[in-house]
């Protein structure tokens, strides 16, 4: 019937939004992902790094390199191998200005996340140096998707395409929420790294 | 004559008709037979070209050897080692949801007929189907250039693979038999499920397990009966097929020695065919339950062990927690922890030759070697052996500052006083919770300040802030038996939500893929039981606690759940 042809979809839009999309801005028609300008407060809390250092998150982020930040966990099935071999494939294109830039990778899984199982990741993803993985215990972590914005609300499935821009010149952080390819992931970080 | 002539010459006839006819089916058989003979996919037989499809979803290998390639999101290359089918279409091959991405279903059922459209589980039939059946060709084509059978580009979230026409075809023919014809021991409506007991479990035990797991099984039954019985040509789907559903359970009781129940568990399995193993309690190491499981590939949920396997590959057993490993590895992780503090002392590691006493060994010793130290010395104690100062100094040879780890049972609490009163007192000591039970509350005031307690548990409830009941048994329970309650409850609690997620699709492997996409659940015994795809402990946290003061001290918390 045609009013029940053309009911389904938007049901189905807004079930999407309503399940899945809390207050997220969405990607109109038409544009492959969402930019927005967003301020951060970045907890001090440390982590742990898949060497098993520890790592003080606030000076992390604070680098003068540009700071480019995805929530993945080791055992992730649909989003995270996207973001992963984005990130493997960034590092491969941008060649020697890899110096320039800091990929970090925080577990939105830390019960499981342990250092071993994210180096064992890394290397799936042929990491180089410049792109760290990290955990460390719940609270902490839920604190940091606390401040970045990028709760699960303890059901992983729940976790967003999102990637974190930020330079040390720059106040804000840029946010790109969608699955994006390199040359986009790149041109984006060549406007961060311009400001 | 003529009629015997009329009748010969009918006979005559009608035999010769009924031999040829006969001769005309063995040909066409043996025929047949020939071409099942040389029946192959891309050049080998059916049995290889399933394990090489397997090899190549599961682990994206080809059967040369090489990763298979692909590119994602229009210009990502990507490896199939680093992007397999198995990791967003699952490996029972049913798809998965995660943040906005649908992976849809892949299995043979799903792929080769048409996508229908679907409201609240009810089939639109005004509406045609959203894509006509996949053909072999077709199928390749998606997998190769993202196109489906309407002419729709598929999201560039599914990679487009690179692919030979041989490779893809192997592909092809795993993909029509992926999760095609329900696991055994499953109907559209019925699911049979077996529960394993030792014959040397006590009464109190076994009860504390099979009471809420029978009552559980009327129950359900009796809220399906009031549900009018579907046609059995209609396939249930969807998230009402749940409510459709009877359940069976069948208690597998293994008798004498454990070197005989992997034959006896082949035996049950031969006469009764289960979808599933669910709880189950034995004296003694799981690991002849669990190799059969893995090796028949049936699902274990929440066996009652607190010797599971340890295994980082294995499937089919999905286990509560690691149990008496997992203090061990809480302990070796809050040594590294603190580790300046320990950096040059001593750590001595006596091991009660038990299989408690072992299993809390390899749990310490691994995680120790993995956050990157030496071995620590170790020394094993023989039942009934004592424990006394002279063995230590032996150990310590001429040291004075050492960190104990002791894996003993209560036995070990006199030993630890008098090995504290002597020249020899160690700087801190770690005890196991679960070996040492109540007999921890017992220790000696003067030793609580340098003792550490593994706690593989959550602590207090009430500090928890919410409370269980668990009205799963008449009479009030206690000890282990509790714990075994406790554990059933939990066991209870994830097979009410997968007999749900699994909307109909009685496939083993889907059991468990369903499970690995729950969120985090609380838990009357654990702090938390976590999931995720292919992860096989569901609780994976252990508090290092201090006892307080007093006769019936407080636990005190010194450690997170989970340490890194």
């Amino acid at each position: 019937m045609p009013t029940q042809k053309a009911f389904l979809p938007i049901i189905f839009f807004f079930l999407m939004a309503f399940l899945f999309c809390g207050d997220e801005v969405q990607a109109a028609p038409g544009e492959k992902y969402k930019r927005t300008l967003e301020n951060y407060v970045v907890p001090d809390v440390t982590l742990v790094d898949q060497n098993g250092a520890k790592v003080k998150l606030r000076s992390l982020l604070s680098s003068k390199k540009v700071v480019m930040i995805d929530f993945i966990f080791t055992t992730c099935t649909t989003i995270c191998p996207v973001l992963s071999a984005g990130f493997s494939n960034f590092q491969k294109r941008i060649g020697p200005d890899a110096g320039n830039v800091h990929l970090v990778s925080i577990s939105i899984d830390p019960e499981n996340d342990t250092p071993k199982k994210m180096k064992a990741y890394l290397q799936r993803y042929k990491a180089k140096p410049g792109w760290d993985f990290l955990t460390g215990n719940s609270n902490d972590i839920k604190k940091v998707l606390g401040a970045l914005k990028a709760s699960t609300a303890d059901n992983k499935m729940y976790h967003l395409p999102l990637a974190i821009l930020h330079s040390s010149s720059a106040n804000q952080w840029v946010r790109i929420y969608g699955l994006i390819g390199t040359s986009d992931l790149i041109a984006e970080y060549n406007k961060v790294l311009g400001q | 004559m003529k009629f015997y002539g009329t009748k010969i010459k009918h006979f005559t006839l009608r035999g010769v008709g009924l031999f040829c006819l006969l001769l005309a089916v063995l040909c066409s058989m043996a025929e047949g037979n020939d071409n099942l003979k040389h029946f192959s996919i891309a050049g080998v037989s059916p049995e290889k070209a399933l394990k090489f499809g397997e090899h190549m979803y599961r682990e994206g290998i080809l059967p040369s050897g090489v990763p298979m390639e692909a590119v994602v999101k229009g210009d990502i290359p990507v490896e199939g080692t680093a992007f397999s089918c198995a990791s967003c279409h699952l490996r029972s091959g049913l798809g998965s949801f995660e943040g906005l991405v649908v992976t849809p279903p892949t299995n043979g059922v799903n792929l080769f007929r048409p996508l229908k459209r679907f409201y609240r589980d009810v089939e639109v039939l005004s509406a045609p189907p959203l894509r006509p059946a996949y053909t072999d060709q077709t199928l390749a084509d998606v997998i190769r250039v993202g196109v489906d059978p309407s002419g729709r580009t598929i999201s560039e979230t599914m990679p487009r693979y690179l692919l030979q026409d041989e490779d893809l075809s192997l592909l092809v023919f795993y993909l029509k038999s992926l999760s095609s014809q329900f696991s055994p021991g499953a109907t559209s409506t019925t699911l049979r499920f077996a529960t394993i007991v030792s014959d040397n479990v006590s009464p109190e035990e076994r009860e504390a397990m099979l009471s809420p797991l029978e009552n559980y099984v009327l129950t359900k039954n009796n809220q399906t009966r009031t549900y009018k019985k579907p046609p059995s040509n209609v396939r249930m789907e969807g998230w009402f097929a749940a409510t459709h559903l009877e359940l069976s359970l069948s208690q597998w009781v293994l008798k004498g020695p454990a070197e005989t129940w992997r034959s006896q568990l082949e035996e049950h399995y031969r006469k009764e065919p289960v979808f599933a193993l669910i709880g189950g309690t034995i004296r003694g190491d799981w690991r002849p339950v669990h190799d059969f499981s893995e090796e028949n590939h049936i699902p274990g949920l929440f066996p009652i062990t607190d010797f599971p396997v340890i295994s980082e590959n294995d499937w089919y057993t999905l286990y509560l927690s690691k149990g008496f490993y997992q203090e061990g590895e809480g302990a070796a992780r809050y040594l590294n922890r603190i580790a300046e503090a320990v950096n040059d002392k001593v750590i001595i590691e006596i091991v009660r030759d038990t299989i408690e006493g072992q299993a809390l060994s390899r749990g310490f010793q691994e995680t120790w070697l993995e956050t990157g130290h030496q071995p620590a010395v170790s020394v094993n104690l023989k039942k009934g052996e004592a424990l006394t100062a002279k063995l230590l100094e032996q150990v310590l040879a001429g040291k004075k500052q050492y960190t104990l780890v002791l894996w003993d049972g209560p036995e070990a609490l006199p030993a630890l006083e008098a090995i504290a009163a002597s020249a020899i007192k160690p700087e801190s000591i770690l005890l196991s919770y679960s070996y040492l039970d109540k007999s921890i509350r017992t220790l000696n005031e003067g030793l609580r300040d340098i003792t550490f307690i593994t706690y593989p548990f959550g602590l207090s409830q009430d500090k928890r802030g919410y409370k269980y009941d668990i009205p799963l048994m008449k009479k009030k329970v206690s000890g282990d038996a509790e714990k075994i309650l406790k554990k059933t409850y939990s066991l209870l609690n994830i097979l009410t939500q997968a007999l749900i997620e699994m909307r109909g699709n009685y496939y083993r492997d889907n059991f468990f893929d369903v499970i690995g996409m729950m969120k985090d659940q609380r838990d009357p015994l654990y702090e938390r039981l976590s999931f995720g795809p292919g992860q096989r402990y569901a609780s994976k946290g252990c508090y290092i606690v201090q006892l307080g003061k007093g006769p019936n001290p407080e636990l005190i918390k010194r450690s997170d759940w989970v340490i890194h």
